[in-house]
Protein backbone atom coordinates (compact mmCIF):
# COMPACT_ATOMS: atom_id res chain seq x y z
CA UNK A 1 0.00 0.00 0.00
CA UNK A 2 0.95 3.33 -0.67
CA UNK A 3 2.99 5.13 1.92
CA UNK A 4 2.31 8.80 1.15
CA UNK A 5 -1.11 7.44 1.67
CA UNK A 6 -2.22 9.40 4.86
CA UNK A 7 -3.74 8.18 8.33
CA UNK A 8 -6.91 9.54 7.69
CA UNK A 9 -7.45 8.33 4.21
CA UNK A 10 -6.69 4.95 5.39
CA UNK A 11 -9.18 5.11 7.71
CA UNK A 12 -11.97 6.48 4.84
CA UNK A 13 -10.67 3.25 2.81
CA UNK A 14 -11.26 1.29 6.16
CA UNK A 15 -14.84 2.11 6.46
CA UNK A 16 -15.66 1.38 2.93
CA UNK A 17 -14.70 -1.69 3.46
CA UNK A 18 -10.64 -2.11 2.31
CA UNK A 19 -9.46 -4.35 5.20
CA UNK A 20 -6.10 -3.69 3.78
CA UNK A 21 -6.11 -0.06 5.10
CA UNK A 22 -6.59 -1.43 8.88
CA UNK A 23 -2.93 -3.20 8.40
CA UNK A 24 -1.78 -0.48 6.81
CA UNK A 25 -2.63 1.54 10.28
CA UNK A 26 -1.22 -0.77 12.16
CA UNK A 27 1.82 -1.63 10.58
CA UNK A 28 2.58 1.98 11.04
CA UNK A 29 1.54 2.57 14.85
CA UNK A 30 1.79 -0.50 16.19
CA UNK A 31 6.01 -0.21 17.04
CA UNK A 32 5.12 3.21 18.71
CA UNK A 33 2.34 2.12 20.36
CA UNK A 34 3.83 -1.05 22.06
CA UNK A 35 7.55 1.11 23.23
CA UNK A 36 4.96 3.79 24.81
CA UNK A 37 3.36 0.91 26.81
CA UNK A 38 6.46 -0.30 27.16
CA UNK A 39 7.38 2.29 29.04
CA UNK A 40 4.38 3.02 31.24
CA UNK A 41 4.05 -0.66 32.32
CA UNK A 42 7.40 -2.10 32.12
CA UNK A 43 6.42 -4.94 31.29
CA UNK A 44 6.69 -6.57 27.98
CA UNK A 45 3.59 -9.56 28.09
CA UNK A 46 1.59 -7.13 30.08
CA UNK A 47 2.83 -4.18 27.33
CA UNK A 48 1.61 -6.88 24.19
CA UNK A 49 -1.20 -7.47 26.04
CA UNK A 50 -2.36 -3.65 26.36
CA UNK A 51 -1.00 -2.93 22.45
CA UNK A 52 -3.24 -6.00 21.14
CA UNK A 53 -6.22 -4.21 22.80
CA UNK A 54 -5.50 -1.11 21.49
CA UNK A 55 -5.88 -2.10 18.33
CA UNK A 56 -8.73 -4.12 19.24
CA UNK A 57 -10.58 -2.00 20.44
CA UNK A 58 -9.71 0.58 17.28
CA UNK A 59 -10.93 -1.70 14.98
CA UNK A 60 -14.19 -2.01 16.70
CA UNK A 61 -14.53 1.64 17.31
CA UNK A 62 -13.17 2.69 13.82
CA UNK A 63 -16.31 2.56 11.84
CA UNK A 64 -18.02 5.27 14.18
CA UNK A 65 -15.21 6.92 14.84
CA UNK A 66 -15.53 10.99 13.42
CA UNK A 67 -11.97 12.12 13.30
CA UNK A 68 -11.86 15.76 15.39
CA UNK A 69 -8.30 14.67 16.26
CA UNK A 70 -5.54 13.09 14.01
CA UNK A 71 -5.62 9.27 14.17
CA UNK A 72 -2.57 8.77 16.01
CA UNK A 73 -3.46 11.12 18.74
CA UNK A 74 -7.01 8.73 18.87
CA UNK A 75 -5.07 6.03 18.98
CA UNK A 76 -2.51 7.12 21.85
CA UNK A 77 -5.63 8.30 24.01
CA UNK A 78 -7.12 4.35 24.18
CA UNK A 79 -3.21 3.50 25.08
CA UNK A 80 -3.12 6.26 27.63
CA UNK A 81 -6.95 5.34 28.84
CA UNK A 82 -5.57 1.56 28.98
CA UNK A 83 -2.64 2.56 30.98
CA UNK A 84 -3.93 4.70 33.25
CA UNK A 85 -6.82 1.36 34.38
CA UNK A 86 -3.72 -0.66 34.41
CA UNK A 87 -1.80 1.31 36.76
CA UNK A 88 -5.21 1.30 38.54
CA UNK A 89 -5.65 -2.19 38.43
CA UNK A 90 -2.45 -3.18 39.97
CA UNK A 91 -2.03 -2.69 43.82
CA UNK A 92 1.63 -2.87 43.83
CA UNK A 93 3.94 -0.63 42.34
CA UNK A 94 4.67 -1.68 38.88
CA UNK A 95 7.83 -3.69 38.23
CA UNK A 96 9.77 -4.16 35.33
CA UNK A 97 10.12 -7.55 34.37
CA UNK A 98 11.23 -9.38 31.37
CA UNK A 99 9.37 -12.60 31.66
CA UNK A 100 9.57 -14.17 28.00
CA UNK A 101 13.09 -15.96 26.92
CA UNK A 102 12.92 -14.58 23.11
CA UNK A 103 12.93 -11.70 24.63
CA UNK A 104 15.77 -11.72 26.98
CA UNK A 105 17.46 -13.40 23.93
CA UNK A 106 17.05 -11.02 21.80
CA UNK A 107 17.94 -8.05 24.04
CA UNK A 108 21.10 -9.86 24.31
CA UNK A 109 22.19 -9.80 20.91
CA UNK A 110 21.23 -6.37 20.66
CA UNK A 111 23.80 -5.59 23.45
CA UNK A 112 27.40 -5.74 22.34
CA UNK A 113 28.58 -9.10 23.32
CA UNK A 114 32.00 -8.27 23.55
CA UNK A 115 31.82 -5.67 25.71
CA UNK A 116 32.69 -6.30 29.87
CA UNK A 117 29.96 -7.84 31.28
CA UNK A 118 30.69 -5.98 34.87
CA UNK A 119 30.28 -3.26 32.99
CA UNK A 120 27.01 -4.82 31.54
CA UNK A 121 25.75 -5.11 35.08
CA UNK A 122 26.81 -1.39 36.08
CA UNK A 123 24.42 -0.02 32.94
CA UNK A 124 21.55 -2.02 33.58
CA UNK A 125 21.68 -1.35 38.01
CA UNK A 126 22.13 2.35 36.58
CA UNK A 127 19.49 2.22 34.41
CA UNK A 128 17.31 0.10 36.91
CA UNK A 129 17.93 3.20 39.23
CA UNK A 130 16.82 6.02 36.49
CA UNK A 131 13.46 3.81 35.54
CA UNK A 132 12.76 3.99 38.96
CA UNK A 133 13.16 7.39 39.13
CA UNK A 134 11.15 7.97 36.41
CA UNK A 135 7.75 5.96 37.89
CA UNK A 136 8.42 8.19 40.84
CA UNK A 137 6.79 10.82 38.82
CA UNK A 138 2.59 11.12 39.39
CA UNK A 139 0.98 9.19 36.84
CA UNK A 140 -0.04 12.64 34.56
CA UNK A 141 3.38 13.69 35.03
CA UNK A 142 4.59 10.79 33.53
CA UNK A 143 2.25 9.76 30.35
CA UNK A 144 3.25 13.60 29.67
CA UNK A 145 6.71 13.53 29.67
CA UNK A 146 6.73 10.36 27.88
CA UNK A 147 4.49 11.53 24.98
CA UNK A 148 6.58 14.57 24.31
CA UNK A 149 9.93 12.92 24.85
CA UNK A 150 9.54 9.31 23.12
CA UNK A 151 6.85 9.54 21.19
CA UNK A 152 7.41 13.37 19.46
CA UNK A 153 3.79 14.70 20.19
CA UNK A 154 3.79 18.29 20.63
CA UNK A 155 2.28 19.84 23.73
CA UNK A 156 -1.24 20.60 21.83
CA UNK A 157 -1.21 16.92 20.92
CA UNK A 158 -0.39 15.81 24.10
CA UNK A 159 -3.60 17.84 25.12
CA UNK A 160 -6.17 15.91 23.04
CA UNK A 161 -4.43 12.49 23.60
CA UNK A 162 -5.33 13.68 27.52
CA UNK A 163 -8.12 15.68 27.60
CA UNK A 164 -6.17 18.49 29.37
CA UNK A 165 -5.66 21.86 28.16
CA UNK A 166 -2.29 23.29 26.61
CA UNK A 167 -1.02 25.40 29.83
CA UNK A 168 -1.65 22.24 32.51
CA UNK A 169 0.18 19.79 30.03
CA UNK A 170 3.42 22.30 30.42
CA UNK A 171 3.06 22.63 33.99
CA UNK A 172 2.94 18.62 33.90
CA UNK A 173 5.96 18.42 32.15
CA UNK A 174 8.37 20.94 34.21
CA UNK A 175 7.12 19.42 37.21
CA UNK A 176 8.25 16.24 35.72
CA UNK A 177 11.91 17.51 34.69
CA UNK A 178 12.27 19.45 37.99
CA UNK A 179 10.77 16.49 39.90
CA UNK A 180 13.74 13.86 37.79
CA UNK A 181 16.39 16.79 38.71
CA UNK A 182 15.68 16.69 42.31
CA UNK A 183 16.07 12.67 42.51
CA UNK A 184 18.50 11.95 40.01
CA UNK A 185 21.03 14.94 40.59
CA UNK A 186 21.99 14.06 44.30
CA UNK A 187 22.75 10.70 42.86
CA UNK A 188 25.17 11.27 40.27
CA UNK A 189 27.07 13.94 42.66
CA UNK A 190 27.38 11.03 45.27
CA UNK A 191 28.52 8.62 42.94
CA UNK A 192 25.62 6.59 43.17
CA UNK A 193 24.88 6.49 39.16
CA UNK B 1 26.79 31.90 42.66
CA UNK B 2 24.02 34.87 42.57
CA UNK B 3 20.53 33.71 41.35
CA UNK B 4 19.26 34.46 38.15
CA UNK B 5 15.95 36.09 37.48
CA UNK B 6 14.91 33.96 34.41
CA UNK B 7 12.34 31.35 35.77
CA UNK B 8 13.35 27.93 36.24
CA UNK B 9 10.06 27.39 33.71
CA UNK B 10 12.04 29.40 30.95
CA UNK B 11 15.36 27.48 32.07
CA UNK B 12 13.39 23.90 31.07
CA UNK B 13 11.68 25.56 27.81
CA UNK B 14 14.89 25.91 26.65
CA UNK B 15 16.34 22.70 26.78
CA UNK B 16 13.35 20.62 25.56
CA UNK B 17 13.09 23.24 22.87
CA UNK B 18 9.94 24.59 23.66
CA UNK B 19 10.82 28.54 22.98
CA UNK B 20 10.63 30.06 19.89
CA UNK B 21 13.71 31.42 17.84
CA UNK B 22 13.60 34.60 19.20
CA UNK B 23 13.15 33.36 22.70
CA UNK B 24 15.69 30.95 22.35
CA UNK B 25 18.23 33.69 20.80
CA UNK B 26 17.31 35.83 23.98
CA UNK B 27 17.96 33.49 25.62
CA UNK B 28 21.47 31.82 24.62
CA UNK B 29 22.79 35.32 24.69
CA UNK B 30 21.71 35.47 28.56
CA UNK B 31 23.75 32.37 29.19
CA UNK B 32 27.13 34.25 27.69
CA UNK B 33 26.93 36.33 30.81
CA UNK B 34 24.79 34.18 33.44
CA UNK B 35 27.10 31.14 34.96
CA UNK B 36 23.78 30.15 37.08
CA UNK B 37 22.14 29.62 34.45
CA UNK B 38 24.29 27.65 32.23
CA UNK B 39 24.69 25.15 35.37
CA UNK B 40 21.12 24.96 35.36
CA UNK B 41 21.46 24.11 31.58
CA UNK B 42 24.07 21.68 32.09
CA UNK B 43 22.34 19.79 34.90
CA UNK B 44 18.59 19.32 32.69
CA UNK B 45 21.02 18.18 30.07
CA UNK B 46 22.37 16.12 31.87
CA UNK B 47 19.36 14.60 33.78
CA UNK B 48 17.43 14.24 30.29
CA UNK B 49 20.34 12.09 28.80
CA UNK B 50 20.39 9.54 31.86
CA UNK B 51 16.50 9.08 31.74
CA UNK B 52 16.89 8.94 28.01
CA UNK B 53 19.81 6.22 27.55
CA UNK B 54 17.47 4.52 30.58
CA UNK B 55 14.24 4.45 28.91
CA UNK B 56 15.82 3.64 25.23
CA UNK B 57 17.31 0.17 27.22
CA UNK B 58 13.97 -1.04 28.01
CA UNK B 59 11.93 -0.88 24.56
CA UNK B 60 14.55 -1.07 21.97
CA UNK B 61 13.37 -1.48 18.26
CA UNK B 62 14.90 -5.16 17.93
CA UNK B 63 12.03 -6.34 20.64
CA UNK B 64 8.90 -5.38 19.22
CA UNK B 65 6.27 -8.48 19.47
CA UNK B 66 5.52 -10.53 16.16
CA UNK B 67 2.34 -11.82 15.02
CA UNK B 68 0.73 -8.85 16.34
CA UNK B 69 -1.74 -8.77 13.50
CA UNK B 70 -1.87 -13.01 13.65
CA UNK B 71 -3.50 -12.38 16.85
CA UNK B 72 -5.61 -9.49 16.20
CA UNK B 73 -7.62 -11.32 13.83
CA UNK B 74 -7.96 -14.18 15.86
CA UNK B 75 -9.44 -11.96 18.74
CA UNK B 76 -11.68 -10.45 16.85
CA UNK B 77 -12.50 -13.47 14.77
CA UNK B 78 -13.45 -15.01 18.54
CA UNK B 79 -14.66 -12.44 20.12
CA UNK B 80 -17.92 -11.66 18.26
CA UNK B 81 -19.40 -7.87 18.15
CA UNK B 82 -22.15 -8.16 21.28
CA UNK B 83 -25.58 -6.95 19.74
CA UNK B 84 -26.73 -3.58 21.64
CA UNK B 85 -29.14 -4.19 24.36
CA UNK B 86 -32.90 -3.22 24.55
CA UNK B 87 -31.73 -0.82 26.56
CA UNK B 88 -28.99 0.86 24.65
CA UNK B 89 -30.66 0.89 21.92
CA UNK B 90 -33.44 2.73 23.52
CA UNK B 91 -30.86 5.02 24.89
CA UNK B 92 -29.15 5.83 21.53
CA UNK B 93 -33.00 6.54 20.14
CA UNK B 94 -33.47 8.80 22.86
CA UNK B 95 -30.37 11.25 22.22
CA UNK B 96 -30.71 11.11 18.50
CA UNK B 97 -34.53 12.22 18.46
CA UNK B 98 -33.21 14.70 20.93
CA UNK B 99 -31.15 15.83 18.23
CA UNK B 100 -33.72 15.62 15.36
CA UNK B 101 -36.74 17.92 17.71
CA UNK B 102 -33.75 20.60 17.82
CA UNK B 103 -34.50 20.96 13.82
CA UNK B 104 -37.57 19.86 12.78
CA UNK B 105 -41.74 20.45 13.45
CA UNK B 106 -42.87 19.06 16.57
CA UNK B 107 -45.73 17.35 14.96
CA UNK B 108 -43.88 15.62 12.26
CA UNK B 109 -41.37 14.53 14.73
CA UNK B 110 -43.69 13.13 16.88
CA UNK B 111 -45.34 10.91 14.62
CA UNK B 112 -41.87 10.06 13.36
CA UNK B 113 -41.14 9.27 17.36
CA UNK B 114 -43.86 6.93 17.74
CA UNK B 115 -42.79 5.02 14.59
CA UNK B 116 -39.16 4.49 15.24
CA UNK B 117 -39.78 3.54 18.93
CA UNK B 118 -42.17 0.46 17.66
CA UNK B 119 -39.24 -0.42 15.08
CA UNK B 120 -36.33 0.06 18.01
CA UNK B 121 -38.14 -2.34 20.24
CA UNK B 122 -39.75 -4.66 17.66
CA UNK B 123 -36.40 -5.17 14.90
CA UNK B 124 -33.63 -3.06 16.10
CA UNK B 125 -31.98 0.21 15.85
CA UNK B 126 -33.01 1.46 12.29
CA UNK B 127 -29.94 4.19 12.05
CA UNK B 128 -27.52 1.32 12.48
CA UNK B 129 -25.71 0.92 9.30
CA UNK B 130 -23.56 -1.81 10.07
CA UNK B 131 -25.39 -5.44 10.18
CA UNK B 132 -24.28 -8.27 11.77
CA UNK B 133 -24.25 -10.44 8.28
CA UNK B 134 -21.41 -8.05 7.36
CA UNK B 135 -19.24 -7.57 10.53
CA UNK B 136 -19.56 -11.81 10.84
CA UNK B 137 -18.05 -11.50 7.01
CA UNK B 138 -15.47 -9.44 8.31
CA UNK B 139 -14.65 -11.34 10.71
CA UNK B 140 -14.35 -14.40 9.20
CA UNK B 141 -12.15 -12.88 6.33
CA UNK B 142 -9.88 -11.92 9.54
CA UNK B 143 -9.86 -14.77 10.67
CA UNK B 144 -8.62 -16.91 7.59
CA UNK B 145 -5.95 -13.42 6.81
CA UNK B 146 -4.65 -14.78 10.43
CA UNK B 147 -4.45 -18.30 9.44
CA UNK B 148 -2.36 -17.17 5.97
CA UNK B 149 -0.30 -14.73 8.00
CA UNK B 150 0.60 -17.85 10.55
CA UNK B 151 1.24 -20.05 7.56
CA UNK B 152 3.31 -17.57 6.16
CA UNK B 153 5.70 -16.55 9.32
CA UNK B 154 5.93 -20.97 9.78
CA UNK B 155 7.53 -20.81 5.57
CA UNK B 156 9.43 -17.80 6.36
CA UNK B 157 10.77 -19.00 9.42
CA UNK B 158 11.30 -22.46 8.35
CA UNK B 159 13.49 -20.59 5.71
CA UNK B 160 15.72 -18.56 7.42
CA UNK B 161 15.98 -20.36 10.71
CA UNK B 162 16.37 -24.49 9.98
CA UNK B 163 17.82 -25.18 12.72
CA UNK B 164 14.80 -23.96 15.04
CA UNK B 165 12.18 -27.53 13.78
CA UNK B 166 10.79 -27.20 17.25
CA UNK B 167 9.47 -23.78 17.56
CA UNK B 168 8.09 -24.75 13.12
CA UNK B 169 6.33 -27.86 14.62
CA UNK B 170 4.70 -25.87 17.31
CA UNK B 171 3.68 -23.33 14.82
CA UNK B 172 2.39 -25.35 12.46
CA UNK B 173 0.19 -27.71 14.67
CA UNK B 174 -1.21 -24.29 15.90
CA UNK B 175 -2.22 -24.06 12.25
CA UNK B 176 -3.45 -27.13 11.92
CA UNK B 177 -5.83 -25.89 14.80
CA UNK B 178 -7.10 -22.92 13.20
CA UNK B 179 -7.05 -23.98 9.76
CA UNK B 180 -9.33 -26.88 10.92
CA UNK B 181 -11.39 -27.62 7.84
CA UNK B 182 -9.75 -25.58 5.09
CA UNK B 183 -6.84 -26.01 2.47
CA UNK B 184 -4.45 -24.05 5.02
CA UNK B 185 -4.73 -27.16 7.52
CA UNK B 186 -3.80 -29.52 4.30
CA UNK B 187 -0.69 -27.71 3.67
CA UNK B 188 0.21 -27.45 7.44
CA UNK B 189 -0.15 -30.99 7.55
CA UNK B 190 1.88 -31.61 4.79
CA UNK B 191 4.76 -28.94 6.11
CA UNK B 192 4.66 -31.03 9.36
CA UNK B 193 5.24 -34.22 7.79
CA UNK B 194 8.30 -32.75 6.03
CA UNK B 195 9.91 -31.50 8.73
CA UNK B 196 9.14 -34.44 11.29
CA UNK B 197 10.91 -36.63 8.59
CA UNK B 198 13.92 -34.35 9.12
CA UNK B 199 13.95 -34.51 12.76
Amino acid sequence: MDKMIDDEMLVTQFKSGIQKAFDELMKRYERRIFSYLLRSVRNYEDAEELTLEVFFKAYRALGSWEPKAKFSTWLYTIASNLSIDYHRSKSRHPVFIYEDENVIEKRLVANDISSNPEKQLEDQERGEIIRAAVDKLSAKQKEVFMLTRYEGLQIKEVAETLGMAEGTVKIHLHRAIKKLQTILQPLWENNEI
Amino acid sequence: MPKCKISEAHVIDYVIGELDHTEAAEFRYHLTTCNHCIRHVNVLKHVLQLVDSAEAEIAPQAIVPTNLESKLYRRLAEEPIQKPSVHSRFTDFIARLGLILQIQKPAVVGLLAVVAIAITLLIGNPFDNETTESVDARIEQYHHQGIQRSMEDVIRNKHLRPSDEWNTVSQLNRVKDQAKGTDWAVLANEHLKGVNSKL
